[in-house]
């Protein structure tokens, strides 16, 4: 009986033996993943009329047409050219903006526009925890699924901070950049920080000829440790100057700044040369393209536009994803983070990483142009920006007009953190200036810089893309060369869960592993390890178990040895 | 009599685990006490009475017109706002220009002070007639978040409570320099747009809307939906009749859906410091109060388990008593 049932056992552990060795033969299937399981958004935001491309007149303010899938909305134009108190109620509706954000008045040198400017700002958190509901508020996405915590200066709005009261979506005055703010040299400008958020903040004007002091508002440089306290929640103060030179310049807040300049609260501001009759495009929201510049841009250039490059970590923008306590943010953000050990991880341009860089911040150019490209880095790195296809000429730095016979051309752009570069880009094909039309990119050459927390393609990247290869609704033409951008428009992609080169030929051949049907090597490994054992137990097993039996044997075995005749007697 | 015993029993142990409590709730009340005191001006006065006050000679659209003139100083009758924050008004009225939007339910000034959903005279249909006629000052702004640590902005109540088919006037004070909201949700849809009522103004300034509540009991949301008031404090309800499901995460009145971690933090104390001590000397402190704090801990526990011995025969004696009864 116990025979039987060993020579069973064994006969198993032969068959196991056979079928684990067996499976090891061949490596996983290939997984591809369905299209249909993408969260895909249009590529073109269709919230956004395509009549807003349009060159038009709205208010006596003449818009240029800005053939790009989501331009800025005409109402936005007028009022910050006319100000918001002297456009219609009706203009002033489809803005959005507080009756007060931008007053111009007084034409104190008689040319012809206005020279008293009250730009009027507010503090604005984006996508920040709320005590409510597990999500956050008011969101803005950077690129699809993509949603750092982030503070911006706004342009002082009416109503609500989120689209309607079902939504969570941020109001479209709400979002990343700062708004590039644009005066004129002579203008007796005053920009009133309205602080609408939980911490206290003020804002530097970099680069601006500004009074270190002003006798009304006091110390205005923006610095808690020289010129003025920190600005509470709730507290308005004034900033005023009148600035004596142009140039590109650069405005953030100063209280905390290595934290708060990164959390978005950093913006362009330009000041435009004085020119009879120049009525400025007082706010360019989301900055990108002018579509009214000034008189001065218009003498020199056919286009003009606002470039903002931006970085973010992620570990700083999650503390206000963390908590809702403002103390808790204040401690996380004071005493834990640590800067020195921070790496960005969000990468922008115009307050938006690739897709959304095509929706709204290409360069649309046409042959023969001059275009002026005012750059700022906002971010805590050097940059390298490289043009395809392009030499430009720098003639200014950090607002400052270089000597016009020493101007250089180059294709790669280093920017140091905070630094302005103005460029003029001519789009004349002699192999120079211009290679030719083509949909030609634009991004920062430090590769991290074209990617979206470690995911390529995303980052700053967009590009030069000249109108003959801009397709009907305002993106870069792509399909006849086979290329397919839809896969950048899912929150998949940049959760990183979609395999990239999976559709690059018909059986994926660089899709996504599948698992091993059975088992794989490793538990196949133990498999016959523990029947080994199992093998040598029962070995083991037996030698005891028969001890006496072997004993007797051996003994047997040894006497008939020891006695070689006895046995055949 | 052993019943009451047992009973008294029970009551000085609850009062004992409660004591905690009350100590924080009475240190609540002083400090509330205190920033009364404080505030000097109309702050303690009666939320209905606003005689003074320029806003109640109308009942409704009464969107405070003093700046209409363009005056550098025209914040002079909200008597009750305090001026001192000031510094900065020369700048706010250099425009002479107006805009009054005006629709059946949306007035803005040329300030943005905005009245939206006001309803002076539309009866609800659960309503036969007014019930009351109620006045409700409510301000707001960052000081009223010092009661609610944890909190940046705040109005001076949380809960206003009104009769059923009552017509309510607000008198919305904002006292802080930037823009406050007072944005009520859930009001039906057939009188209000969006069920909302609205009243914004940047202060300091106050305006004034009105609205004729529904008939049934119910609990409105009160809010300002400038990015973060609400979720850092702003927030509050407006309770009809008997009041329907709270809202949550209001200040001092109900529980937030979703808490924040808490931790205690190594923050220096005055204690730690001595001026006259080696540092061998701070450091044995230290030790001794570390251990000095687990024998405290450690010492409460053997007092209550020897207590808890020493009542077993209290126990067994009331007991008995209620058998011989």
């Amino acid at each position: 009986m116990p025979n039987h049932f060993l020579n069973a056992l064994l006969i198993l552990c032969m068959m196991l033996l056979a079928t684990i060795s067996q499976a090891a033969s061949k490596l996983p299937n290939t997984v591809k993943v369905d299209p249909a399981a993408l969260t895909t958004e249009p590529m073109c935001d269709p919230k956004i009329s395509p009549a807003w491309r349009e060159a038009q007149e709205i208010e006596g303010v003449k818009i240029e047409a800005s053939p790009g899938c989501s331009p800025d909305n005409p109402a936005w134009i007028a009022a910050a050219v006319k100000g918001t108190n002297n456009i219609s109620m009706d203009t002033l509706m489809k803005t959005g903006l507080s009756p007060d954000a931008i007053i111009k008045t007084d034409d104190l040198d008689g040319d012809g526009d206005p020279d008293r400017i009250v730009i009027k700002l507010e503090i604005m958190e984006l996508n920040g925890r709320s005590p409510d509901f597990p999500g956050i508020v008011p969101t803005f996405d950077i690129a699809p699924g993509i949603q750092p915590g982030a503070w911006v200066f706004a342009p002082k709005t009416s109503g609500m901070s989120t689209e309607n009261f079902e939504s969570v979506r941020a109001n479209p005055l709400l979002r990343l950049p700062s708004p590039v703010i644009r005066v004129e040299v002579g203008d007796i400008v005053q920009i009133v920080l309205e602080n609408t958020h939980y911490f206290p903040h003020s804002i530097h004007l970099h680069g601006v000829d500004h009074p270190f002091s002003h006798g009304e508002h006091g110390g205005q440089d923006g610095v808690p440790q020289t010129s003025e306290v920190e600005l509470m929640p709730g507290e308005r103060r004034v900033y005023q100057f009148q600035a004596r030179q142009p140039g590109t310049m650069f405005y953030h807040c100063h209280v905390q700044t290595h934290t708060h300049l990164s959390m978005g609260l950093a913006g362009m501001i330009v000041i435009e040369e004085n020119r009879p009759n120049n009525w400025l495009q007082t706010l360019n929201i989301g900055a990108g393209h002018v579509r009214h510049p000034s008189v001065a841009v218009r003498e020199q250039f056919d286009q003009e536009y606002d470039l903002h490059y931006h970085a973010m970590d992620k570990e700083l923008g999650d503390i206000i994803q963390k908590y809702n306590d403002p103390r808790l943010i204040a401690r996380e953000m004071n005493q834990r983070y640590d800067i020195t050990d921070s790496s960005e991880d969000y990468f922008t341009l115009n307050g938006l990483s690739f897709p959304y860089t095509l929706r709204e911040s290409l360069i649309i150019v046409e042959p023969d142009q001059k275009v002026k490209l005012r750059l700022l880095n906002s971010g805590g790195e050097l940059i390298a920006v490289h043009t395809h296809g392009h030499h430009a000429t720098i003639t200014h730095y950090d607002g400052v007009e270089h000597n016009p016979a020493a101007q250089i051309m180059r294709d790669v752009f280093d920017m140091a953190p905070a630094q302005r570069l103005d460029l003029k880009l001519e789009t004349v094909n002699d192999g120079k200036h211009s290679y030719g039309e083509g949909d030609w990119l634009i991004h920062d050459h430090r590769e991290k810089g074209i990617t979206t927390n470690g995911m390529a393609e995303g980052g700053s990247m967009s590009s030069i893309v000249y109108k003959s290869y801009l397709n009907g609704s305002g993106l870069p033409k792509v399909s006849h060369f086979g290329i397919d951008l839809s896969e950048y428009f899912t929150k998949e992609y940049y959760e990183k869960r979609y395999p990239i080169w999976q559709d690059l030929d018909e059986w994926a051949s660089l899709g996504s592993p599948g698992e091993y049907e059975g088992l794989d090597p490793t538990t196949q490994a133990s498999m016959l390890n523990t029947l080994y054992g199992l093998l040598i137990g029962l070995f083991l097993y037996l030698i005891f178990a028969k001890w006496q039996y072997i004993k007797e044997c051996a003994h047997a075995a040894v006497s008939r040895l020891k006695s070689p005749k006895g046995g055949n007697q | 009599m052993a019943k009451t015993t047992i009973i008294t029993f029970f009551l000085v142990a609850m009062l004992a685990l409660n004591s905690n409590a009350f100590a924080q709730d009475q240190a609540k009340k002083t400090d509330e006490h205190d920033h009364h005191d404080h505030s000097g001006h109309a702050m303690s006065q009666d939320k209905h009475d606003h005689s003074g006050h320029s806003m109640s000679q109308e009942s409704g659209a009464a969107i405070d017109h003093a700046s209409e003139h363009g005056t550098v100083d025209d914040h002079g009758h909200d008597h009750d706002i305090d001026h001192s924050a000031h510094d900065t008004q020369a700048t706010e009225h250099g425009d002479m220009h107006h805009h009054h939007h005006m629709d059946h339910d949306h007035i803005m000034d040329h300030e943005g002070t905005m009245i939206m959903g006001q309803n002076l005279d539309k009866l609800p249909s659960s309503c036969k007639s007014i019930s009351e006629e109620v006045e409700i000052t409510v301000r707001a702004g960052r000081k009223y978040s010092k009661n609610f640590p944890g909190t940046a902005f705040a109005f001076d109540k949380q809960q206003w409570n009104v009769k059923p088919c009552a017509k309510v006037t607000f008198h919305f004070i904002n006292e802080d320099s930037i823009r406050h909201q007072f944005m009520m949700h859930g009001l039906p849809k057939y009188l209000y747009k969006y069920g909302m009522f609205h009243l914004e103004v940047t202060g300091p300034k106050t305006v004034s809307g009105t609205i004729i509540v529904p008939g049934s009991d119910d609990t409105f949301l009160v809010h300002c939906d400038i990015s973060h008031h609400m979720e850092k404090g702003m927030k509050a309800q407006l309770v009809v009749g008997n009041g329907g499901e709270d809202i949550p995460s209001i200040p001092g009145l109900t529980p937030y859906n979703r808490n924040d971690r808490y931790e205690a933090e190594n923050l220096p104390k005055v204690s730690d410091k001595s001026s006259n001590k080696t540092e061998k000397n701070l450091i044995s402190m230290e030790m001794t109060e570390f251990s000095n704090l687990n024998l405290k801990n450690y010492g409460m526990m053997l007092i209550g388990i020897l207590l808890g011995l020493l009542s077993i025969p209290l126990f067994k004696k009331i007991s008995f008593h209620r058998k011989s009864d």
